[in-house]
Parts: structure tokens; sequence; C-alpha cells
């Protein structure tokens, strides 16, 4: 059985992990908002979702986050009016990327978010153990 | 890289091992044998599990380095070999002062 505050510290770093594969999936997402296709029809960039899972380390004795799948986001693509492009059809239609920078923002706030409460985490967890320390400093 | 720190780890250990038997104190020796673990071994343990927490910080400050690991998995492995230091740092100052208060006393 491992010390609970360096247990925190470890969980609350596969937190930092998990939100770290998050924002870069969302980076993924936005870097090919405008991806087109590269032959005339063919599908665009699909947008990707990313899942956590919980995961029992036996070491620390406790549930840890662990990016579940990276899957895509199945949402049908935009199709605009735009010969001019190399994945434009017969008609001059392409299709564009299932990607909605709302949605991309929002999921980048909320992994910045999560980022920051596990670091707050890790940070009580070191001023903890540090103040336990103290006791036998001053005493 | 990480020999100098374990460096103190035989002078806690054995040293002190020596230490209060040489000084002439061998009823605070016998009284820690006693109990089960004896002064030295506590030390030497101490010391032991720090090493190897600063030898994983060490490797994984390398990884990072080389970009086999990542940022997080680096600083949480620092975090804890700086904890095990400091634990390490902190309870032997107190068993030294422990002793040096037993070697003060007039007998």
């Amino acid at each position: 059985m491992i010390d609970p505050l360096r247990a925190a510290t470890s969980i609350a770093g596969a937190g930092l992990e998990a939100q770290s594969t998050r924002l870069r999936v969302v980076s993924e997402n936005l870097a090919n908002a405008s991806s087109t296709g590269r032959t005339p029809g063919s599908d665009p960039y699909r947008r990707k979702t990313v899942s956590f899972t919980n995961e029992f380390d036996s070491l620390l004795g406790a549930q840890t986050v662990e990016v579940g799948a990276i899957s895509q986001d199945p949402t049908p693509f935009a199709v605009e009016h735009d010969p001019g492009n190399p994945a434009a059809d017969q008609n001059g239609n392409v299709k564009l990327p299932n990607v909605n920078m709302l949605y991309e923002m929002a999921d980048m706030r909320e992994a910045s978010r999560s980022y920051e409460a596990n670091l707050q985490m890790i940070r009580q967890a070191r001023t903890m153990a540090s103040q336990i320390l103290d006791l036998l400093r001053s005493g | 890289m990480i020999s100098s720190v374990s460096g103190f780890r035989p002078v806690t250990g054995t040293d002190f091992a020596r230490g209060p038997s040489a000084a002439g104190a061998p009823s605070t020796a016998g009284a820690a044998a006693a109990t089960g673990a004896d002064f030295a071994s506590v030390l030497a343990d101490v010391a032991g599990t720090a090493v190897d927490t600063l030898k994983t910080g060490e490797a994984s400050a390398i990884g990072g380095v080389t970009g086999t690991k990542s940022v997080q998995q680096v600083v949480t492995a620092m975090l804890d070999a700086e904890q095990a230091l400091q634990t390490a740092i902190t309870v032997r100052d107190k068993l030294v002062s422990a002793y040096q208060e037993i070697s003060r006393m007039q007998i």
C-alpha cells in the first residue's frame, strides 16, 4: 500500500495525461477543420472524439483515469459547392469536415479546466506532505 | 550520477551502527533492538527507498529529455523523488539530533 498523498499525486498525474491527450485530439480537430479529401468526391477529415475510462491501478490501490478510445464522430459532413476544389465531385460539391469550432473550443476549455483541477490536486498533496514533515523539523 | 546522493546511505546507515556502540551507549541500542527495527537499519531502509525513488526520478528526467516520456510523467516522478528525498533528509536530521541529544547526556 502506497502513501495516500503520493497516490493522490500519481492519480492526478494520470488525469493530467488524460487531459493532455484530449487537448491533442482537440488540436487535431481544429487544425483539420477545413481539410478536404484528396481525390474527387472523397471524404474529408472526420472529427475525432476522445473518451475516458477508469482503470484500477493495483500499485496505487486506486482508480486512475485513462484514455479509453479515440473514436470518430459519425455526424454527416457539410456539403459546399466549390468546383475549384480538388475534392469536388462531378457536380462541384465538396464535403467539408464535421468539425464544429464551437464544440472544439468548449472541449478545449473543459480540458484546460480539468487540467488545472488536477494540477491543484498535486499542489495540495505536496503542501500536505511538506506540512506533516514540518512537524518533524520544528519539533 | 546518483552515486553522490546514495553516498549518504553508508554515512547514515553503517556509521551510526558503529557510532552508538563506540560511544558507549548500549542501552539505547538494546532498546531499539528489542522493539524490532534497529536505528541503523531504519535509516538504511529509509535511505534505500529514497535512493530508489530518486533513481526512478532521474530515469524519467532522462526519458523526458529524449522525448520518450511525457512532461506529466517526468514531473510526477520528479515530485515523487523530491518528496522521498525531503522525507529521508528530515527523518535523518531528526534521528541525528536524537543521537546527539543522547551523546550530550552527562554521565
